[in-house]
């Protein structure tokens, strides 16, 4: 009797409690046949439409990591991609331009996106491990120097005057500072953070080659957002960041105009100025590196040559400024006859620095 | 009467009601303020929900729900793909977790220590358990991409064009050929899994989907070159490149798990299993010693009591621990960027055990660090369905509670 009281209840329990789990379990197990199922069902849809569209059979998986500037331009041709070639599994990662190179070396990705050319550091790395890459630019991005709307005294700045903001301990704390007809009020600086492509550039355009950091009292943050807030709350801030981000914040800050060291002419940010070459030097090409070895494989291939063809187009869609045709020619010439190296490195392993125009072409190319 | 205190014996009554009252009335004011303190975290939390609602509800719509991440047509993306990244990613984790945290506490509170080295073990169980719930889930992220992602690069590493892991099941090689015909391919099993490439100068048979085997000619640049599609699908330039593919079935099997939805919910596991061994211990010390006696009394062993009278005692507490558990690790987006990457545009959950998924929070994070105004919009919507699946979970979790409880009772 008494064992009958103490156990009755428990047989339940226990059932109910491998219930739960089997539930839980079963709910797992379930999930992952949702997936393969339909997997297996677009794969016949594919097929299907094979004969009907032409949609392509073609499958395989391409892993792309790097740069994260970069990452949307990749999302949108993979997006379109995907569209010709439902099969073919694209992976675009944004770790940052100098993680990219790291997997790209480490034979980890097909295709490595970077908002920089390759430091001779990496591209040593790459030549150890026999990784060899075809360099090929996609888009340009021009960084834009935002002030507050309602600063009146800068008009135009020059990179000398930005040099004086921005670099090194005795930078200027104050507007008059730089200027003496400019307000005595200290100057706020808004900056993406060290590990960005951003910040390596304007650090290389404004200090050069040199180990100089910019001056470490800057607010920086990796949120670009909060650089927009940042300068558009401060009538004394400044602040730089991609160009894609001042065209969805037009209407809380102003872009400085800056002046073109060679021609001594100050240029907006424009689209137009910057594919033009007259927004210098703070217009910068954004690149995709490929790996040669993964270019036999159909899929890299075929979604590479698409890239090329499509870049100027999706670029201009997710906010960047495309690259003139002619370059564009160059690195389809480049892909075409698998013509493997940088361009921005010379043979003594230094680094090139100046205008795709003028760096992108047959004879700087460095093995 | 003499022992009473002299403040009660020799006051008179006016002062008496007076201090009362004084002290009734500071008795409520307490009360007030504590409910003032209850109020604030409520208040900030209506303010947030309302915050976000405001900014979200615009956006919740179908597309939402049914589509995925996408760059050109912003105001259609999605977030399909990351709930079911989520519900996997949190399914492996409860698996994996529960078990073991449940394991453990029963290891804890049921098996006391009988000799000397049994008590070292316990002590020092208990003080790991102690010193982890504390850690931060990034750290943990780092853990799992050395345990779970690269597994200490014991298994090989997985390289592009060069190896696959150690692969266990679940796979077919193929070498992908393109055929004369634009964007059409065709396939060749692979007889040698180490030759990752091949080239082909003969006539060969390749397969179609269905299994069957297809002749496939060469075509020699400088020759007539076929203009009928059936023809060119099945002819193929001569010296052409055959790259390998990999066919996956569902339950596809390799070491290490890479950037897995599996090494994501692995790394989620150790996340919370401290948390659930906690909650695990307090309810099962909660159940009342008379219960496990009475049971030993009537000759059941530690084994019988822990399975019939013990663990049925604890599951309520058990489970509410585990609720609260699962409710941290749906919403853990620093271990997943870790370990699985920040990638968001995939457009379907995981269809294999080792391929890689989008969660919620990963998606929200990348959303809401967006400059397009779309973008931030989704994001607080996609907060308001993350909260409404982890309100579903919650929701059923407690329902199941409640029928064990009933059933007890």
């Amino acid at each position: 009797m008494f064992l009958q009281i103490t156990s009755r209840p428990m047989p339940l329990d226990r059932k109910r409690a491998i219930g739960c789990l089997a539930l839980v379990s079963s709910l797992l197990v379930g999930m992952v046949g949702c997936g393969s199922k339909s997997e297996s069902t677009s794969t016949e849809t594919a097929g299907e439409s094979n004969t009907a569209v032409a949609a392509s059979n073609l499958t395989g998986t391409i892993k792309i990591n790097g740069s994260s500037t970069v990452q949307p331009i990749a999302n949108a041709v993979k997006e379109e991609f995907a569209k010709l070639y439902p099969d073919v599994t694209v992976s675009v990662d944004g770790k940052g331009t100098g993680n990219g190179f790291k997997m790209f070396q480490d034979k980890e990705t097909d295709i490595s996106d970077a908002s920089r050319p390759i430091k001779p550091g990496e591209f040593e790395a790459c030549k150890e491990n026999g990784v060899e890459f075809i360099e090929i630019p996609v888009a340009y991005d021009g960084l834009t120097i935002v002030i507050h709307p309602k600063n009146d005294w800068v008009d135009t700045l020059t990179v000398d005057q930005l040099k004086k903001m921005f670099v090194g301990g005795d930078a200027a704390k104050k507007w008059s500072d730089v200027d003496p007809s400019w307000p005595d009020e200290t100057i706020e600086i808004f900056a993406p953070g060290t590990g960005s492509g951003t910040y390596d550039y304007f650090r290389e355009v404004v200090i050069g080659k040199s180990e100089d950091a910019l001056r470490s009292d800057m607010s920086l943050s990796e949120d670009d957002n909060v650089l927009v807030d940042g300068v558009a709350g401060n009538p004394y801030a400044i602040g730089f960041f991609g160009v894609a981000y001042y065209e969805e914040s037009k209407d809380k800050l102003k872009a400085a105009k800056i002046v073109n060291p060679k021609d001594e002419q100050a240029y907006l940010p424009t689209p137009e100025n910057i594919a033009s070459g007259a927004y210098a030097p703070f217009s910068r090409p954004l690149f995709i590196y490929v790996s040669t070895a993964s270019l036999p494989r159909a899929e890299v291939a075929t979604f590479v040559s698409y890239f090329l063809e499509n870049a100027p187009n999706l670029c201009e869609r997710v906010g960047y400024v495309r690259l003139p045709e002619e370059i564009m020619q160059r690195a389809m010439n480049n892909l075409d006859a698998e013509n493997v190296g940088t361009h921005y490195i010379d043979a003594e392993g230094n680094s090139r620095s100046g205008a795709v125009a003028d760096i992108y072409q047959p004879e700087n190319l460095t093995k | 009467m003499s022992s009473m205190p002299d403040a009660i014996v020799k006051q008179d009554a006016k002062y008496l009601a007076d201090n009362a009252r004084r002290r009734k009335r500071f008795s409520l004011w307490f009360y007030f303020l504590c409910v003032a303190i209850a109020l604030i975290s409520v208040v900030i939390l209506i303010f947030l929900m309302a915050s976000i609602w405001s900014q979200g509800h615009s956006r919740l719509s179908s597309d939402l729900l049914t589509r995925s991440h996408s760059e050109l047509e912003i105001e259609r993306s999605g977030m399909w793909p990351s709930i079911l990244g989520s519900l996997f990613v949190c399914g492996t984790c409860a698996v994996v977790a529960l078990p073991l945290g449940v394991g453990t506490a029963v290891f804890l509170e049921e098996f006391q220590p009988t000799n000397k080295l049994l008590r070292w073990i316990h002590g020092f169980v208990q003080l790991n358990i102690s010193n982890l719930a504390g850690v931060p889930s990034i750290v943990y992220g780092l853990l799992g991409l050395t345990v779970f992602v690269y597994m200490f690069n014991v298994f090989g590493q997985i390289r592009v064009n060069e190896s696959a892991g150690m692969e266990i099941m679940g796979y077919k090689h193929f070498y992908q050929v393109l055929t004369l015909e634009p964007g059409h391919v065709v396939f060749v099993p692979q007889s040698d899994p180490t030759k990752r490439q091949t080239t082909f100068d003969e006539p060969f048979q390749a397969v179609d989907p269905d299994g069957n085997s297809i002749e496939i000619s060469i075509w020699t640049p400088g020759t007539p070159k076929p203009s009928d599609p059936a023809i060119r699908r099945q002819t193929v330039r001569a010296g052409a490149i055959g790259g390998t593919i990999t066919e996956r079935s569902w339950y596809y099997f390799r070491l290490p798990f890479d950037k897995s939805f599996l090494s994501a919910g692995l790394t989620l596991a150790l996340v919370i299993l401290p948390i659930i061994i906690i909650s695990s211990q307090e309810s099962l010390r909660g159940v009342p010693s008379s219960l496990r006696e009475a049971s030993m009394g009537l000759g059941a062993t530690t084994w019988q009591t822990v399975r019939d009278v013990c663990l049925p005692a604890a599951l309520p507490g058990i489970m509410t621990g585990a609720i609260l558990a699962m409710g941290r690790a749906i919403g853990e987006a620093a271990p997943i960027l870790v370990v699985m990457g920040a990638a968001v545009a995939k457009s379907t959950g995981p269809k294999h055990l080792m391929d890689d998924a989008v969660t919620m929070p990963v998606l929200i994070f990348n959303w809401a660090g967006r400059q397009q105004d779309e973008f931030k919009e989704l994001s607080a919507a996609a907060i308001i369905v993350l909260l409404v699946v982890l309100l579903l979970l919650n929701s059923t979790a407690i329902y199941i509670r409640h029928h064990v409880q009933k059933a007890q009772s």
